[in-house]
């Protein structure tokens, strides 16, 4: 293979960017004489042009692939130039921009060649030569391949920080038209695997702390947004059931956005990003927040509000809660009001402890007013006009707020065009 | 009360400024470090002595008087590079001497808030400096960074590159405040100097091998369809761009 390693790194990179995992907090490693260590708040290193933070060095060990799923870059039938790294290679790399302080750890993803086993063999290969050889102590995010032995899944826990593997698509019937050669089971059996073994681990470093670390930053997995036609009701609803039921510490979403066109894909769904900005913050309130999936959406409402944040929206729809005293609200109600995060909900319960909090005091413990001050009173007396009427209400909320996120979160190609036009955009042939 | 009073601007100093005027529960008009520029007909300018005795007492009553996140808050607050920093310091502990332990949850208070955003900002921008960093291999066998913060970070940055690089002879240089830690790997030690550089330093090949494999896979990564160089700019302020490889 001749092809030189600048090149190299550029496919693998190209191939591998589509994943959104950058996460390399939630472990601690120490530097035992060696390089490196883990930093259990994790550490952004740059920022690309599109705003997404560069913690990992994400990349691919190879863009070859057996399968043929639809959305993905490095389908099969794609025409692109195959290439690959050795796990020597992939240490090297890593090590020498770990060292200048590129980045915090590896994210190391692949095609799959040959077969499951084989290509989550060559992955193991390569983490174990960081691991030993250059006793590499720093962050590393590994990729199970779906279909893998248990054993082999087991054997990269005990060397990554973090394992994932990709559930893609939200619903099956998705994944069995975009992605024929991959079956849920696949993807669902090494979680639980993970999952359990995860919990075993954590029961036995409890009576021995000698017991080697099984993925210490636990697992996660992405799914792809927009590509088929589920609601965000069983989207949210789906995530809700894999933190409860795998203890997974991320979900991350990926509003579709078609890289090579494929009668089975959808033409270009309507704002994705903003979608997917109103999906993480559904997110964030499942695990955060302590709102359940249902009191997001339901039959009625199964896609979120774009205009709106799903607390706020959550808060219009329950204005029989509101206004809440700031100065008696438990923590859990506090945080439930639009305007208030954990942060300023945990400042407040702090500060009240020391005489009552007036309105003047809530924007210095850093709550959003402008949002907040319809659903609160301090001392009694209200900052906004809490009894507006609904509609109303909303209509205040999102003065003033239109101007700038619109043009933020909608795709400079979403707007004016009509279906063909884009796909000869996106495929290139004009 | 009042008064101008100068210290040698080190945290011993200050601290040995601070227990002299805390027991009399005097405010000055103003600290500093350098000599006024105006001076008033009647205010007399009293220059401290760091008495490093007196200081690791009164760093005990600091101790026992306040709690450990609220002793935090003042040694970052000092760190800030900001003139008024000293009297604000000054005004907070003098509300822990009436208030005792429960300054730490007067977060509202407007002698607290103050001193409170301003450590915030010293502990944010440490925080983003752990990724700026960016080390070059230079001749002679050691990593040299440059860096320049806003703030004074660099005691804040060392324990952690000192912990992760240990196996490295590195050398951070803050060019805004004359500053740099130089880190031993033979010794493991780091130690602050003052520290001036005037020459370009000499690149090995595989620095330049890998600055340019950097910059090629940084260029790749973006994608083109949610590009979004508000949100870019805003996490990479242009003012530290210069010294990140992959921007300059």
């Amino acid at each position: 293979m001749a092809i030189d390693m600048m090149d190299r790194l550029k496919i693998l990179a190209e191939g591998a960017k589509y994943d959104v995992s950058c996460a390399s907090s939630g472990s601690f490693r120490r530097n035992k004489d060696g390089i490196g260590n883990a930093a259990s708040c994790g550490i952004c290193h740059s920022w690309t042009s599109d705003g997404r933070c560069v913690s990992l060095l994400k990349i691919l060990m190879t863009n070859s692939c057996i399968y043929d799923c639809a959305y993905c870059v490095n389908r099969r039938s794609n025409d692109v130039q195959r290439v690959m790294l050795t796990p020597a290679e992939v240490a090297e790399l890593t090590i020498g921009f770990y060292r200048r302080n590129y980045i915090e750890g590896l994210f190391l993803s692949t095609g799959v060649v040959r077969s499951p086993d084989y290509t989550m063999e060559l992955l193991i290969e390569a983490v174990r030569a960081l691991r030993q050889e250059y006793r590499f102590n720093g962050y590393i995010h590994l990729k199970l391949v779906p279909g893998a032995d248990p054993l082999l899944v087991q054997e990269a826990g005990l060397l990554a920080d973090r394992v994932s593997i990709n559930l893609e698509l939200p619903t099956r019937e998705g994944l069995a038209l975009l992605a024929p050669d991959k079956s849920r089971d696949a993807v669902v059996g090494p979680m639980r695997q993970v999952n359990k073994l995860i919990v075993v681990n954590r029961e036995e470093r409890q009576v021995s702390r000698q017991v080697p670390r099984f993925a210490p930053a636990g697992q996660s997995t992405q799914m792809i947004v927009g590509a088929t036609s589920e609601t965000d009701r069983q989207i949210v609803t789906l995530s809700e059931e894999l933190y409860r039921r795998f203890e997974l510490k991320r979900v991350y979403y990926s509003a579709f956005i078609p890289v090579i066109s494929d009668s089975r894909l959808p033409v270009w769904p309507a704002s994705p990003l903003r979608r997917e900005h109103r999906l993480y913050q559904a997110d964030w309130l499942l695990r955060y927040y302590g709102f359940q999936a249902h009191e997001l959406l339901d039959d009625e409402i199964p896609n979120l509000d774009t205009d709106l944040d799903p607390k706020t929206g959550w808060a219009l729809r329950h204005r029989e809660l509101f206004p809440v005293e700031i100065n008696r609200a438990d923590y859990e109600v506090l945080l439930r009001i639009p305007g208030i995060g954990v942060r300023s909900a945990k400042r407040i319960v702090r500060a009240r402890r020391q005489g009552h909090l007036g309105l003047d005091d809530l924007a210095l413990l850093g709550v959003v007013m402008k949002r907040a001050c319809y659903f609160i009173t301090a001392r009694g007396r209200s900052a906004g006009a809490c009894n507006l009427e609904s509609g109303q209400l909303r209509s205040r909320l999102l003065g003033g707020k239109r101007k700038q996120s619109d043009s933020q979160l909608e795709l400079p190609l979403s707007q004016p065009q009509t279906s063909e036009e884009i796909v000869s955009l996106v495929s290139g042939e004009l | 009360m009042g008064g101008i009073y100068r210290y040698d601007g080190s945290f011993a100093g200050l601290l040995t400024l601070l227990a002299r005027l805390l027991p009399d529960r005097i405010l000055p008009d103003a600290i500093g470090v350098d000599p006024p520029q105006q001076q008033g007909l009647f205010t007399e300018v009293t220059t401290v002595e760091t008495d490093q005795l007196l200081v690791e007492q009164f760093w005990e009553e600091l101790s026992a008087r306040l709690a450990p996140s609220c002793l935090k808050l003042v040694r970052l607050a000092f760190l800030a590079d900001r003139a008024e920093r000293e009297l604000m310091i000054c005004r907070y502990l003098l509300l822990a001497w009436e208030t005792g332990k429960g300054i730490g949850n007067m977060l509202a208070h407007p002698h607290v808030a103050p001193l409170w955003k301003l450590s915030q900002q010293v502990g944010r921008e440490a925080h983003r400096y752990l990724g700026f960093v960016r080390f070059q291999e230079v001749e002679g066998g050691f990593y040299y960074a440059g860096i320049a913060p806003d703030h004074r970070i660099l005691s804040l940055i060392a324990p952690h590159f000192a912990a992760r690089f240990r196996d490295q002879q590195w050398v951070i240089h803050d060019n805004t405040h004359g500053e740099g830690i130089i880190h031993d790997r033979h010794r493991r030690d780091w130690l602050i100097l003052p520290m001036d550089v005037h020459a370009e330093p000499d690149l090995t090949p595989a620095e330049e091998r890998f600055q340019a494999l950097w910059r090629s896979y940084f260029s790749t990564l973006a994608i083109a369809e949610r590009e979004n160089l508000r949100l870019q700019q805003s996490k990479v302020p242009l003012k530290v761009r210069p010294w990140l490889v992959e921007f300059a």
